[in-house]
C-alpha cells in the first residue's frame, strides 16, 4: 500500500520488492555464485564468471554510488513526468558489486559522479484493476524520501 | 586453402538515405548486382550466401536470394544487431577458406525508416519492460559523461569527430549525409541536445539502404580482373561479451568496452598485423563518444592519449590513421544490416585507391570495426596484396 492508498504491483515480478509500506526503502532481486561470491542483478541461474552452476538469491541495494549519469531531451513514454520534457539516467554501483542502469530522479543539475544514491519506486501508470504499477529508480541520497 | 587466399572479388551498395518507395528486397537487388557486377561474375557463380538484416521475418534472406534467381545455393541468415554486415562477411570470408564454397556473398539490407517507429530508438523510449528503460543514446551518453569525468574531455572533442565525418561524408558519393558546406565544431555543439553531452549532429541518421561483397580466392581475384589490385582478408574476428564486474545485463547495452580490445587483440595475433601498420580505420561510430574511446581501445593510442591524437588530426585524412573516411556511421549512414559492408566497401575502394577525393595516400591495410547490441564485436583487416 502506498501513500495514495492502492495496492503496489511490480511492473515485472521478480525483480525488486515492492514493501507494504513506502516509508520503506525497495531492494533488488540478485544471485550471488556459491563458489566465487559474484554478485549479480537480475537473478540468474549460472555464474556468469566462474560458470558454477549454483546461485544464492539475495536481496541488493538500497544505497549505492553514481558511476555516471545523463540526462535525456526526450520525453518519457508511459511516464507520468513526460511533461518535465526530459529525464535524467545513471549507473549506479552498489556495494555488494553489481552496476546498475537505471532511471534517475530530478534534473539536468542534480547530479555529479561519485555521488550517493538511494533505491525508490515510481509509479508509472495504474492498471486496469487500479493498482499501481511501480519500477524502481535512483534518486540522490541528499534528497528528501524514504531510506 | 587457407585464410590467408581470400580474396574481396566485389563490392556494391546502395547510397544509404531514405527511400520510401523501395522494398528491401529492392535495395538489396541494386547492391547484389553491383557487387557481382564489380566481381565480373554471375549470380549462378555464388556458391553460398550469408544475409543479414535486423528487420523482416524469418526467411527474408531466402526470400532476397531469389531476387537474384533460384540456382539451390545454400543461404544463412545472420543477425548481430548493428554489427550484422560485418558478420555476414566474415561467415563468407571462412566458407571460402574452409574450401566448402569457392564464391561466397556476403549481403545485407534495412529499412531503418520503417522500423524506427516500432522501436524504441526513434522515440522517447518505451516504459512498459523493465528492459525497455535506457536508449542507446543514453548508454554511450553515459559513457561520454564518464570520460569527461575521468580525463576532462571536452564536448568540444565529441564535436570535432562529429563534423570530420561529417565532411568525409562530403567526400563520398554513396554517404546518406553530404553537407553543401563545411561543417564546424560550433555548428555540431549548437545543434539541438539529445542528452548531455550529445547533439543531434553527434549521431548517426535513421535511413535504408543495402551493401554486398563477394569473396574467392585470391587466384580467382587475379583472374577475373587482371591487372586491378587485389585486396586479401587478414582476420575477421568475432566475439561476444566476456564477463567483467560491473558489467549491466538489463537494457540495450552495447558490453564492456574492453571486449573492443579483446576483439582487436585477436584480429591483429590472427593476421600478424600490427596497429601501427593500417593506413585507414572504419569504427561504429553511432556517437561520436565511440570513435574517441575506439582509437585507444584499437590500439591506435595509449590509454588517456585519444583526445591528443584527434586534437593533432591524426584522424583526418591525410593524418597518421584516418577514421571512418566515408563518414562512417555518422555520415554515410547506419541501416543496420548492411552497415559492416559499408564499411568492407569503402575498405576496398580505399586499398584499390579509387576513392578519389577521400583517398589515403599509399593505403595498404584497412580495419573495420562494428559493435552490436546485445553484444558483440567484430573486427576485420584487410590487406592489399
Ligand atoms: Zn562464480
Amino acid at each position: 500500500m502506498s501513500a495514495t492508498g492502492r495496492e503496489r504491483v511490480p511492473i515485472e515480478s521478480g525483480y525488486f520488492s515492492v514493501p507494504e509500506s513506502d516509508a520503506e526503502a525497495p531492494l533488488l532481486f540478485g544471485s550471488r555464485c556459491k563458489k566465487c561470491q559474484e554478485t549479480f542483478f537480475p537473478r540468474r541461474e549460472v555464474c556468469a564468471s566462474c560458470l558454477h552452476r549454483e546461485t544464492t538469491d539475495v536481496s541488493i541495494g538500497p544505497r549505492g554510488t553514481l558511476y555516471t549519469w545523463t540526462y535525456l531531451y526526450v520525453p518519457l513514454f508511459n511516464s507520468q513526468r513526460a511533461d518535465d520534457g526530459g529525464y535524467a539516467v545513471g549507473q549506479v554501483d552498489l556495494p555488494e558489486g553489481p552496476r546498475i542502469q537505471a532511471v534517475l530522479r530530478g534534473g539536468p543539475d542534480d547530479f555529479a559522479i561519485g555521488m550517493e544514491m538511494q533505491l525508490e519506486l515510481e509509479t508509472l501508470r495504474q492498471d486496469d484493476e487500479g493498482r499501481d504499477v511501480v519500477v524502481y529508480r535512483f534518486r540522490p541520497r541528499s534528497e528528501g524520501g524514504s531510506e | 586453402m587457407s585464410f590467408d587466399d581470400v580474396a574481396v572479388l566485389g563490392v556494391g551498395m546502395t547510397r544509404f538515405g531514405v527511400y520510401p518507395d523501395l522494398s528491401p528486397l529492392d535495395l538489396a537487388r541494386e547492391a547484389g548486382f553491383l557487387a557481382l557486377d564489380d566481381a565480373a561474375l554471375g549470380f549462378g557463380d555464388v556458391a553460398e550466401a550469408f544475409v543479414g538484416y535486423l528487420f523482416g521475418g524469418p526467411m527474408t534472406g531466402v526470400r532476397a536470394m531469389k531476387e537474384f534467381g533460384l540456382t539451390g545455393l545454400p543461404v544463412t541468415h545472420v543477425e548481430n544487431a548493428s554489427a550484422t554486415g560485418l558478420v555476414c562477411f566474415r561467415d563468407a570470408a571462412w566458407a571460402v577458406a574452409s574450401g566448402r564454397s569457392p564464391i561466397a556473398m556476403a549481403i545485407g539490407f534495412d529499412k531503418m525508416t520503417e522500423a524506427a517507429g516500432s522501436t524504441p530508438r526513434a522515440g522517447g523510449g518505451g516504459r512498459d519492460a523493465i528492459d525497455n528503460v535506457i536508449l542507446p543514446t543514453a548508454y554511450f551518453s553515459l559513457w561520454a559523461m564518464r570520460r569527461m569525468h575521468e580525463r576532462g574531455t571536452k564536448p568540444e572533442h565529441f564535436a570535432r569527430i562529429a563534423a570530420k565525418n561529417w565532411n568525409n561524408g562530403a567526400l563520398t558519393p554513396k554517404s546518406h549525409r553530404q553537407p553543401d558546406h563545411r561543417i564546424t565544431v560550433e555548428e555540431v555543439l549548437a545543434a539541438r541536445t539529445l542528452a548531455e553531452p550529445m547533439t543531434a549532429m553527434m549521431t548517426c541518421p535513421v535511413d535504408d539502404g543495402a551493401a554486398c561483397a563477394i569473396l574467392g580466392s585470391v587466384e580467382l581475384a587475379r583472374k577475373l580482373n587482371p591487372g586491378r589490385p587485389v585486396v586479401r582478408v587478414k582476420a575477421a574476428v568475432l566475439q561476444s561479451e566476456t564477463y567483467t564486474p560491473g558489467h549491466t545485463f538489463l537494457g540495450p547495452v552495447v558490453g564492456p568496452a574492453s571486449m573492443t580490445r579483446d576483439t582487436a587483440n585477436q584480429a591483429y595475433e590472427q593476421s600478424g598485423i600490427d596497429p601501427r601498420d593500417v593506413d585507414v580505420a572504419l569504427c561504429h561510430d553511432a556517437f561520436a563518444v565511440e570513435e574517441l574511446q575506439y582509437y585507444e581501445l584499437l590500439g591506435f593510442c595509449a590509454e588517456g592519449d585519444a583526445e591528443k591524437l584527434l586534437v593533432d588530426g591524426e584522424t583526418e585524412i591525410g593524418g597518421r590513421i584516418p577514421f571512418n573516411t566515408d563518414g562512417g556511421l555518422i555520415a554515410r549512414g547506419h541501416p543496420g544490416g548492411p552497415t559492416g559492408l559499408a564499411q568492407i566497401h569503402e575498405l576496398t575502394v580505399q586499398l584499390r585507391r579509387e576513392a578519389g577525393r577521400r583517398q589515403v595516400e599509399g593505403a595498404r591495410t584497412g580495419l573495420a570495426h562494428l559493435v552490436g547490441g546485445g553484444s558483440v564485436c567484430t573486427v576485420c583487416l584487410l590487406q592489399r596484396v
